[in-house]
């Protein structure tokens, strides 16, 4: 087995396996199939979108399949079950227990993603990932809609079952020799990120089923024509998905918390701001849906309520950017492919927060809503900070789950051409959202400012595309044949530094 | 938290900053929120995939609007289907259509020209076709300007004001694109229960079916779009091929609850597309009429501009 270096198992006992290695093995390797999947959609539309009339798809039915089944993938899909992958290799090892609080269960949580993968895919429905009713019940094509509404349902079993699991580790089978407050600010943010999702999810996977009988007519919920009001939904479906960015987003930053000191060879500038910051937006991310929603018609009061909140959410993440850079001051770094991927997060970090903040000044709001300018903006957070943070780390478990180290030069090329691949694409997206262009269409007005862009944008897509087929290429490669690392100092940080993590976890006691 | 003087004013600085974009925005949206009492009422509804647009003295337009510069308009905007969104961006206008809300929006257009409105929220197959034209213009109490835009016009667009009617948008040869306007042309619209006595078009711009009469309508050919139709897969016209002689006038009903035309063409690309005939936007239960005197024998193709998957032939001998 190539993932092994020492004492290799066959495959089968990693797939059947309850250790919380081998499940954060399984759900690391699951997100990262969902992550090229994911990302060939975006190939595609990039390339629809390189000229304005129709190229690659027969139509917009087509391409509102594509990026449905992209958004829906990379975030469910990918940025979750890498979290939990993650959480699962090092939580246990964290909080130095011996596996997680219930081993089975975790089996349970990773084995529910395989189908709701399959449902995704097989559906391909074409409701958007926010599936807003009365298009999603009454004129979206079944069985489509429907596999999508099940898989994300099971989905959601899947991420509360898990971030159950994670509490329970976290604050029941912690050592007793262990202090909460000396615990690691992964660990902190994992705890946040679960305890945010079994607050948020039970939210959306109730109004799921109330969009189902919805869609079978049975209900009529969220249908105007029996007296429901769609309005509701998107309340239900933001009050859910606005704490779900932070869900996605802290773990990354755990991660930043992780590579950073290290790789700066220097103690946490602030452990405290740390952890209070990632308590107070772990509250405070639940007061500030319903700014995606500014444009639905919304009273003045409510308006100016949902701004302040959103406002308020501001200073916690100020507060991890300045510490990841209070951090690195003076410090000696290392730049390593890790370190790389964590310092243009913190830029894109800052850029995509200083955009948030456009968007929910109110007068804003209206010129960027639903336009290209939003597009670049949620994507230089979930690709430009955390799937970033995100292939930062895997670079950086990479050594602990393989034994061997990654070839260093393809990753840095990998990083050069992402990051100005992501600069590239959802800087140009912002302007293009300014000139008007509406997201979500398949086709735009031949003008020739936004074709330009269009075409600037798709090849900064294309670079990113690229650098990760080198990504993958490096992943595989040196799994099978890179060289065997130092254990106790794989990127070669110091002498009698042990600070990695403990490679014999690996080995299943059960 | 020995080093944490430099953090406490790092924060304070975001914090001051964050609360001057907040004053700043709520001045601004509060002198925004209210529409001057003074305000013309527009009628603006959202239907998969046009706008249409009702003025205050009953005026209906589709997929044009015409107002006048420096007067402030109320637009009161709803949805027939899906929740679509109103949007002008050279105005910074926004504003979503929900079914079974009202939502309101107001704006003093101050430059004359024409503009491009576009629906942006994800409203199904032809979202990224639901656009609409607005002409601001001079502030004269010129009442002709509004039937004289309502020709049959293809004119060429320039600049940042480029529309396509539904199923356009391929570079056209000019590098700057074909405009076409989906607007009563050579065609009558009547309701159905009162096809025996189907007027001519009210704008008096008809081209070929001015003298149609209703003994005609009753006994020529006859095509309907069945219901179903505006869904892909369904049969689209019946018959979907049609014989006539020239000279017949055609009669069609759309017995659908979506609204269609009868518009020559394989696509709504095609240069000629809408020349020949077109019924232009028939609502659930019209009926409009196709006088082929004018048309050329030979087979055209045809389709409905909604719904650019509907087609059909029409052969005259």
């Amino acid at each position: 087995m190539v993932l092994e270096l020492k004492k290799p198992r066959p495959i089968w006992e990693i797939i059947f396996s309850t250790h919380h290695t081998d499940i954060g093995l399984l759900y690391i390797i699951a997100s990262m199939v969902a992550l090229f999947a994911g990302g060939g959609l975006a190939m595609a539309i990039r390339a629809e979108l390189f000229l304005p009339g129709l190229q690659v798809f027969s139509g917009q039915a087509d391409f509102s399949r594509f990026f449905t089944v992209h958004g829906t993938t990379l975030l469910f899909l990918w940025l979750l079950p890498f979290a939990s992958g993650v959480g699962n290799y090092l939580i246990p090892i964290m909080v130095r227990y011996k596996d997680m609080a219930w081993p089975k269960l975790n089996a349970v949580a990773f084995w529910i993603i395989p189908p709701c993968m399959f449902l995704v895919w097989g559906g391909f429905s074409d409701t958007t990932w926010n599936a807003y009713p009365p298009y999603s019940i009454l004129k979206a094509p079944g069985p489509a809609a429907d596999m999508w509404i099940v898989g994300l349902k099971l989905l959601g079993i899947s991420s509360v079952l898990g971030a159950i699991n994670f509490v329970v580790t976290i604050l029941k089978m912690k050592h007793p020799d262990l202090p909460l407050m000396k615990m690691s600010l992964f660990s902190w943010a994992v705890l946040a990120t679960s305890l945010m999702i079994i607050v948020a999810i039970p939210t959306f996977a109730a109004s799921l089923i109330m969009l189902y009988t919805d869609r079978l007519g049975v209900t009529g919920f969220f249908n105007p024509e029996m007296g429901g009001d769609p309005i509701a939904y998107q309340h239900l479906f933001w009050f859910t998905f606005h704490p779900e960015v932070y869900i996605f987003v802290l773990p990354a930053i755990g991660m930043m918390y992780e590579i950073i000191p290290t790789f700066s060879r220097k103690p946490l500038f602030s452990y405290y701001s740390g952890v209070v910051a990632l308590i107070v937006i772990s509250i405070i991310g639940f007061g500030s849906w319903a700014h995606h929603m500014f444009a639905v018609g919304m009273s003045f009061t409510e308006k100016t309520v949902f701004m302040v909140g959103t406002l308020a959410a501001v200073p916690s993440s100020a507060m991890h950017v300045f510490n990841f850079l209070a951090t690195m001051w003076g410090g000696r770094i290392k730049f390593a492919a890790p370190m790389l991927f964590s310092v243009g997060a913190i830029l894109l970090f800052f850029s995509a927060g200083a955009g948030g903040v456009v968007n929910t000044a109110m007068p804003l709001d209206f010129l960027t809503h639903d336009s290209y300018w939003v597009v670049g903006h949620f994507h230089l957070f979930v690709m430009g900070t955390i799937s970033l943070a995100f292939t930062g780390f895997i670079y950086y478990l990479f050594p602990l789950i393989t034994g061997r180290m990654y070839d260093t030069r393809l990753a840095k090329v990998h990083f050069v051409l992402t990051f100005v691949g992501i600069a590239v694409i959802f800087g140009v997206q912002h302007i293009l959202g300014l000139y008007g262009l509406p997201r979500r269409v398949v086709d735009y007005l031949p003008i020739p400012e936004l074709i330009i862009m269009n075409q600037i944008a798709s090849f900064g897509g294309w670079a990113i595309g690229a650098s990760y087929a080198i990504f993958l290429y490096n992943m595989i490669k040196s799994a099978m044949f890179g060289k065997p690392a130092n254990p106790k100092d794989p990127f070669e940080l110091g002498t009698g530094v042990e600070y990695y993590y403990d490679y014999a976890r690996r080995d299943p006691h059960h | 938290m020995g080093h944490s003087t430099p953090e406490w004013v790092f924060i304070g600085a975001v914090t001051a900053i964050l609360i001057w974009v907040g004053a700043e925005s709520w001045n601004v949206e509060h002198s925004l929120e209210y529409a001057p009492p003074n305000s013309e009422t527009v009628r603006v509804v959202g239907q998969q995939w046009f706008w249409s647009f009702q003025h205050a003295d009953g005026t209906q337009e589709i997929n044009e609007l015409h107002i006048k510069e420096g007067i402030p308009y109320r637009f009161e905007i709803v949805s027939n289907d899906v929740v679509h969104s109103f949007s002008i961006p050279d105005f910074a206008i926004l504003m979503d259509a929900v079914p079974g809300r009202v939502n309101t929006v107001w704006n003093v257009f101050d430059e004359q020209g024409e503009y491009l409105i576009q629906c942006r929220e994800y409203c199904g197959m032809l979202h990224q076709d639901m656009r609409a034209r607005l002409f601001v213009e001079p502030n004269t109490d010129n009442a002709t300007a509004v039937s004289s835009e309502s020709e049959p016009t293809i004119s060429q667009g320039s600049g940042t004001a480029i529309i396509i009617a539904p199923g356009g948008g391929e570079v056209g040869s000019t590098g700057s694109g074909t405009m076409r306007v989906v607007e009563p042309r050579n065609l009558t619209q009547a309701p159905a229960n009162d096809s025996t006595a189907a007027t001519n078009a009210t704008d008096g711009n008809t081209t070929s079916s001015g003298n149609a009469s209703s003994t005609a309508s009753a006994s020529g050919p006859t095509l309907s779009i069945p219901a179903g139709a505006a869904t892909p897969g369904n049969p689209a016209y019946a018959p979907d091929t049609l014989t006539v002689t020239k000279g017949d006038v055609i009669t069609v009903t759309n017995d659908d609850t979506a609204p269609h035309t009868v518009t020559n063409g394989a696509t709504p690309g095609d240069a000629d597309a809408g020349q020949l005939f077109d019924t232009s936007i028939m609502m659930p239960a019209a009926t409009a009429q196709i006088d082929t005197a004018t048309v050329e024998a030979g087979d055209h193709p045809f389709h409905c501009t909604v719904h650019p998957f509907m087609t059909g032939t029409l052969t005259v001998q």
